[in-house]
């Protein structure tokens, strides 16, 4: 022992004095010859090398030197090459090669004289360590100036290649690290670091290439071709440690596995590369599945079975060789992934699951609160993942068996459906949830799966989850968004259905149906077809693959028939219309056996009268109801109508009317405003119209309210800023007034008045003619007749001449019927008439807005506007923004903006906790940047207004807060919007403020600094304001 | 037959009544329309002119008319009108307009909204020039307490036209005059004669004496009635009135005490009732959703349902039959005028043109013209399904 330690040593020396003679001779060398010469030598003493097939690309005073260098013993060569690879002398020598002679004398090498003196060093050594002396070659930052980079790294990159991929090195690296050429000291201690910075340096060579390298180290190609290497290295190693003893003793591990393992946690670190590896090992997976399973009964797969599996081994044991928990977690989640595009059925997903992840599951937390804290609480998954998730993670039994285990096993199910619903009901999560993991509904999907799974008396016996629901239930159907609300909607459905199966709570029509999409149709199908009409779509397939010899006709009436289906009770309830009563045959009549002779016998008798009788055709017998309803016609009759709540027709006519009639702008307008106002708000159109036709009832109902807000806004406004903090509102009352003022405020500033132009004349004519001044002129229309003076009827005394011609029609005149206008109108008077548009807004502006502003903070009975009804309050906020823009670039719009900057800027109001009234402040801040005139924000500077100034400089603070730090990413991007603006405006404000300077210094000379109590920043130019 | 004609238009509309149309009925032979109004007013149109010939008060303004009626039975050229101020009186047609004061005064002392009716002879029907098997009308017995008349006519169906000139020509003479209206007991029908302006009998006959004891107040008001002179009955008259719960009664003036047959098709008040020409069935209307089309047998004293046509909107104020039994009309609450296959009961046409409910229609004896008059002051006239010969 301690003589072969000693020889070894002595070996060493030997092999470094050889190298380093080597290397001075290749420093000293002047021709390319002598480097080769001098590598040969080297090269002959660790490889069979046949010197023949170098020996005629080089000089010939060279060649008797290679051709006649000694060639050492087989076994001398081993001892050699050891040494040289596990000593110190590879590392000197690479260095030197990949440096210095890449640099300088490789360009001139034959070709086989690199691949035999040169790569070979590299190909024929071990990858270990081959890898760990070529990886930094790549990197560029060489402080010698000498060396020529570019061909440094090229050529690293080079041997990378033909090292790794084309050698099969990362193979060959498994290998030895699993122990096939280990010597006996290579301890576990002693082997991690080496696996662990050998892993390192392979997943970061394609970072470190260069971007021209070869397509082969990219980091899509180069991981794939690394990760087959790997996993069929660590199958090898699998299958050859299946017979061995310790192959079960999970203390010992291989470090085979050990490096796959790393090498694996490192990829996954690696951004995107995921992305490529997981197709490969999900296609990998499914194959061992598919073999495993070839026992015929599919449905008692047992875990025996994979366990006996060698194939299956090694992927547990990879994955449990994969200590990085984040890597753990991405390649699982990119594995659920593929699976889900896969379309793999439940059983495959789960089994594949549990071949991956059982043992860790059990042993290791990480994994376990991996899958059942964040993949279910704050990943977003295709709900085909959840639901493999929750078969595995929760359940923990194959989706075949229906939950045998009763026992202890229950209990770790309901923790875990309580802790979901615990997370699940908290408004907080509602609130602060980012929208896409709302949407996609991670939490609701899991919370509606688990459930569904559930009985009732499991229900019952968990503590809080029944309490927790309903109020998650709650706190959803509050939320502005559709999606959410069906989402309670759908688990409370669920809920429902475990409770109590025979009473089933609908809430929302579209979950009528047995199951339940837990998509909400968002992700299911990826071109964006909508549910519907895929459902069509798939109908129609159906139909044409079942019986394809159907005429399409047919086929077509179908489609009809599910379109119309489609369509809904609408158009059902026409259909029947349709259809005239009159025609139904009483079938007690058919019974009549003595009529029905009489009809035989008066057919028999009539046939004569055939003839008559088709002479009886009957008309179009389609009838309707339009004309039989009372018409309004007085706004009083209206408002009448519209209180009586028993008389839903009246109400729906008077709605239809309502519109018309104030838009006519009648007198009683103004005493009526008022009334009819409160009647509007207050009218129930939901539980008066026919089911499917509140819409159109809402629609006339706002329409008719904007109307009376655009025809006579004082009064309307003062009794609808009465109801709007009223008690005996409702939230959606409420809502429908902030809509309906919001829309008025945008009429109003879009309103267009038909001007009559004035046609230019003459004031003095010039008596060019011919007639006699005192004659009317000539001009007129051509085919005017002459005029003839008429006398003067009545009195005798006349003072004027009168006279009269007769004038041809014009053309666009048409004389219809005996009409007793006098004067026709003609479409001329149109080009006469000029539109123009004013805004009429900035008038009524401090109407709409001040009263509206005034009691939003105040909580009174019923009204809260910054607690439970923060909708009220987004809407109060975004109709004050639509208001204040619409009165944009007016002088009302500078008055009320401190007014609404205030208000915005009022902690409870601009941190408020829903993201749906954050984004309304956000709006109405960037409308008061907009409506502001730039003047004004320079003179309010000038002047001194500390109102503006402070609030512009509050809206861009706020803005950069919310910008980089808010949960809800449309408030983000709406807060950038929001700073570019300011920006804008600033820069707007900064110009006028320049144009005042001068005025000011003209008339002043000089400014005094006290003026300016804001500055104004300026982001992008990065210069502050200051005067 | 995809796309069914439009229902047609009015051909004319006579306007001029100040307030609802209570009534209309055509002269029998001549191009005559009487109608009646809410307001008194009784007007006489000119049906080819379409102008209004003459304009009389015949009952108060304050009460109003609620039935004019012609008849060949009582004379070409007499009217009876009925209003609401307890009277029914009879007019004669004099040149130009009515007489200017009634000919005879009927105080009923009725007020209630039951339109008289005056007998309805049994006419052939106006059948095709083919057909001539069927020219019987034979001699008609009347009550007991007048004289009877024969009358016989026999003529030939090829000379329509003239035929119903003819015979009215020849009842004009001299014919039973009778007028049946609900009483001053709203629960009984009274017949009166028109001669003498005197009561004839009530019905149910209670001061008969008679055991069988009807319970007439139950079935409420008289709404409807329609007397007749069916064959079989050997000129005895026959009298159909519907009553504010929907039953029928059927009488047989030989018998006053007992009806012949009750039935009840509606479940709401009969408003209207009209037998037709051969009088073997006839139509009602109510107030609920449906008309009865029903047959009269008179040997088996039976009113069976022909046809039950139902309705999407309630209340039929008037119906009406043509004179040659193929259509039907009915003037309905909802401002329609609706026709009917009076044989076989289908659909034929609704007809919209009045903006208020319809209250009568009327066929005129030629069948060229129908009248509807509304609450909305006007009377549209019609040309429906004109007969074949005249097209």
């Amino acid at each position: 022992m301690e003589d072969a330690k000693r020889r070894r040593r002595e070996l060493e020396t030997k092999v470094l004095q050889k190298v380093g003679e080597v290397i001075s001779t290749i420093n000293d060398a002047k021709h390319v010859d002598q480097v080769i010469c001098a590598l040969h030598s080297l090269a002959a003493m660790l490889f069979p090398l046949d010197s023949s097939l170098l020996a005629g690309s080089i000089d010939r005073r060279y060649r008797d030197q290679v051709l006649c260098a000694g060639v050492p013993s087989p076994s001398e060569r081993d001892d050699w090459w050891h040494a040289f690879y596990q000593g110190a002398s590879f590392p000197t020598l690479a260095r030197v090669l990949i440096h210095y002679v890449a640099s300088n004398w490789l360009a001139c090498f034959p070709l086989s004289a690199r691949i035999h003196v040169y790569d070979a060093f590299f190909v024929s050594g071990p990858a270990t360590e081959v890898i760990q002396a070529v990886v930094p070659g790549l990197q560029q930052n060489g402080s010698n100036e000498n060396l020529d980079l570019n061909a440094i790294c090229s050529n690293a990159e080079r041997i990378l290649v033909l090292c790794l991929l084309e050698n099969e090195g990362v193979l060959q690296m498994a290998r030895e690290f699993g122990g096939s050429c280990q010597p006996e000291d290579f301890t576990t201690e002693r082997l991690n670091p080496i696996i662990s910075r050998v892993a390192q340096l392979v997943a970061s060579i394609p970072d470190k290439a260069r971007l021209e390298a070869t397509a082969a180290l990219s980091s899509h190609l180069f991981f794939k071709q690394i990760a087959t290497q790997l996993l069929a290295g660590a199958e090898e190693r699998a299958i050859e440690l299946c017979g061995r003893a310790d192959a079960l003793d999970r203390s010992v591990v291989n470090g085979t596995f050990l490096f796959v393992g790393e090498t694996f946690s490192r990829i996954c670190r690696r951004g995107s590369a995921v992305q490529s590896l997981r197709q490969m090992i999900c296609d990998m997976m499914l194959l061992l599945f598919v073999e495993s399973c070839l026992s015929p009964n599919i449905d008692c797969i047992v875990p025996d079975l994979f366990e006996s599996k060698s194939g299956s081994q090694y992927w547990l044991k990879m994955v449990e060789a994969m200590k990085d928990p984040y890597a753990v977690e991405r390649l699982s989640e990119q594995l659920l992934r593929q699976l889900a595009t896969e379309h793999v059925s439940d059983v495959e997903a789960y089994w594949i699951l549990w071949m991956l992840f059982h043992q860790n599951f059990k042993h290791q937390t990480s994994v376990r609160s991996m899958f059942v804290d964040k993949f279910l609480l704050w990943k977003v998954f295709p709900v085909c993942c959840l639901r493999w998730i929750l078969q595995f993670a929760v359940f923990e039994c194959p989706p075949t068996a229906c939950l045998p285990t009763k026992g202890q096993n229950t209990k770790g199910i309901l923790d875990m459906v309580q802790h979901l619903v615990g997370v699940w009901s908290k408004r907080e999560f509602v609130q602060s949830a980012s929208m896409e993991l709302q949407a996609y509904s991670d939490v609701t999907a899991a919370v509606g799966l688990s459930l569904e799974k559930m009985s009732k008396e499991e229900l019952e016996a968990a503590k809080d989850v029944m309490h927790s629901i309903l109020q998650g239930v709650s706190c959803r159907l509050e939320s502005p968004v559709h999606l959410i609300r069906r989402m309670a909607s759908c688990v409370a459905f669920v809920f429902s259905k475990v409770v109590d199966p025979k009473n089933l709570l609908y809430l929302d029509d579209s979950c009528s149906g047995e199951t339940i999409d837990w998509e909400f149709g968002l992700t299911t199908h990826e071109k964006g077809t909508p549910d519907a009409l895929h459902s069509i779509e798939k109908a129609k397939d159906e139909l044409k693959t079942s019986n394809t010899s159907v005429p399409d006709k047919e086929v077509h009436t179908v489609d009809d028939r599910i379109g119309k289906k489609m369509k809904g009770r609408n158009k059902k309830l026409s259909e029947y219309t349709m259809v005239d009563p009159d025609e139904i045959i009483d079938p007690a009549s058919l019974n009549n056996e003595q009529i029905s002779d009489e009809d035989d016998h008066d057919n028999a008798s009539e046939s004569s009268e055939t003839l008559s009788d088709t002479s009886l055709q009957p008309y179009d017998l389609s009838d309707d109801d339009k004309d039989l309803k009372i018409k309004f016609s007085q706004l009083v009759d209206v408002v009448g109508a519209l209180q009586k709540s028993d008389d839903p027709d009246g109400v729906e006519r008077a709605l239809d009317v309502t519109e018309k009639l104030v838009r006519a702008s009648p007198d009683e307008l103004w005493h009526v405003s008022g009334d009819l106002v409160r009647a509007l708000v207050q009218v129930r159109c939901s539980d008066l119209t026919v089911e499917g036709e509140e819409e159109s009832a809402e629609g006339k109902r706002q329409s008719a309210l904007v109307a009376l807000l655009v025809m006579c806004p004082f009064e309307s406004l003062d009794a609808l800023n009465k109801l709007l903090y009223s008690p005996n509102v409702d939230i959606s009352q409420r809502i429908l007034i902030l809509d309906v003022m919001t829309d008025a405020a945008q009429e109003l500033s879009e309103a267009r008045s038909v001007k009559v132009k004035h046609q230019q004349r003459a004031l003095i004519s010039t008596t060019t003619e011919t007639q006699p001044w005192f004659l009317p002129s000539g001009r007129g229309p051509p085919r005017a007749g002459p005029w003839k003076e008429i006398s003067e009827t009545g009195t005798i005394l006349s003072w004027s001449y009168r006279y009269e011609r007769e004038l041809p029609s014009k053309p666009s005149q048409i004389k219809m019927g005996k009409s007793r206008r006098w004067s026709l109108r003609s479409a001329k008077m149109q080009e006469n008439q000029m539109e123009w548009s004013k805004n009429k807004f900035p008038v009524y502006a401090a109407a709409f807005m001040l009263p509206a502003m005034q009691g939003y903070d105040k909580k009174r009975h019923g009204v809260d506007l910054l607690g439970g009804d923060f909708i009220v309050l987004g809407k109060l906020i975004y109709m004050l923004g639509v208001c204040i823009k619409c009165a944009a670039m007016h002088p009302e719009a500078s008055a009320l903006a401190p007014a609404l900057l205030d208000m915005l800027s009022s902690r409870e109001i601009s941190h408020h906790v829903e993201a749906y009234v954050r984004r309304s402040v956000l709006f109405a801040a960037a409308c008061i940047l907009v409506a502001l005139h730039p003047s004004y924000v320079a003179s309010a500077l000038v002047e001194g207004n500390p109102f503006i100034s402070r609030g512009l400089e509050w809206i861009r603070t706020r803005s950069l807060q919310i910008a980089e730090s808010d949960t809800d990413t449309e408030c983000s991007t709406m807060a950038m919007t929001c700073l570019q603006l300011h920006a804008e405006m600033a820069l707007q404000a900064s110009r006028a403020l320049e144009s005042v300077d001068i005025t000011f210094k003209e008339k002043s000379g000089g400014l005094p600094s006290s003026v300016l109590k804001g500055p104004i920043k300026i982001p992008f130019s990065s210069v502050e304001y200051q005067i | 037959m995809n796309k069914r004609r439009p229902p047609p238009d009015p051909v004319a509309v006579l306007r001029g009544h100040r307030a609802s149309v209570m009534d209309v009925c055509f002269h029998p032979s001549k191009p005559l329309i009487f109608t009646g109004a809410a307001d008194g007013e009784l007007r006489i149109w000119d049906a080819v002119q379409h102008r209004t010939l003459s304009s009389s008060w015949a009952h108060s303004a304050a009460h109003g008319i609620i039935c004019v009626a012609t008849n060949p039975l009582i004379g070409e050229n007499k009217i009876v009108s009925q209003g609401r101020d307890g009277t029914v009186k009879c007019w004669d047609i004099e040149d130009g307009g009515l007489s200017r004061m009634p000919s005879l005064t009927i105080t009923t002392n009725s007020y209630h909204f039951c339109k008289l009716s005056l007998v309805k002879k049994p006419s052939t029907c106006l059948t095709q020039a083919g057909d001539s098997s069927y020219i019987d009308v034979s001699a008609k017995q009347l009550g007991s307490t007048t004289e009877s008349k024969e009358l016989v006519d026999n003529y030939d169906m090829e000379a329509r036209e003239t035929i119903n000139a003819e015979i009215l020509d020849f009842v004009n003479a001299e014919g039973p005059k009778y007028v049946v209206v609900a009483g001053e007991q709203s629960s009984e029908v009274e017949i009166w004669d028109l001669n003498t302006a005197e009561r004839l009998a009530r019905l149910p006959h209670s001061c008969d004496g008679s055991s069988f004891n009807y319970s007439s107040k139950a079935r409420g008001m008289c709404m409807a009635v329609q007397a007749f002179l069916p064959l079989q009955s050997q000129g005895f008259l026959n009298i159909l009135a519907g009553y504010e719960d929907g039953t029928m009664l059927w009488w047989d003036m030989r018998n006053p005490g007992v009806p012949l047959t009750s039935v009840k098709f509606h479940s709401e008040p009969v408003l209207s009732l009209t037998v037709d020409g051969p009088c073997t069935g006839g139509i009602s209307g109510a107030a609920d959703d449906k008309i009865v089309l029903f047959t009269l047998d008179h040997k088996m004293g039976s009113c069976l349902v022909k046809k039950e046509i139902s309705l999407e909107r309630p209340g039929i104020a008037g119906t009406s039959i043509r004179t040659d039994g193929k259509i039907a009309a009915t003037a309905g609450w909802d401002h329609r005028v609706r026709i009917y296959n009076y044989r076989k009961g289908n659909a034929l046409a609704i007809l919209k043109y009045h903006t208020a409910t319809c209250n009568a229609v009327s066929f005129s004896n030629d069948c060229k013209l129908m009248a509807s008059s509304s609450e909305d002051t006007t009377v549209a006239l019609w040309e429906l399904y004109p007969p074949q010969s005249l097209t």
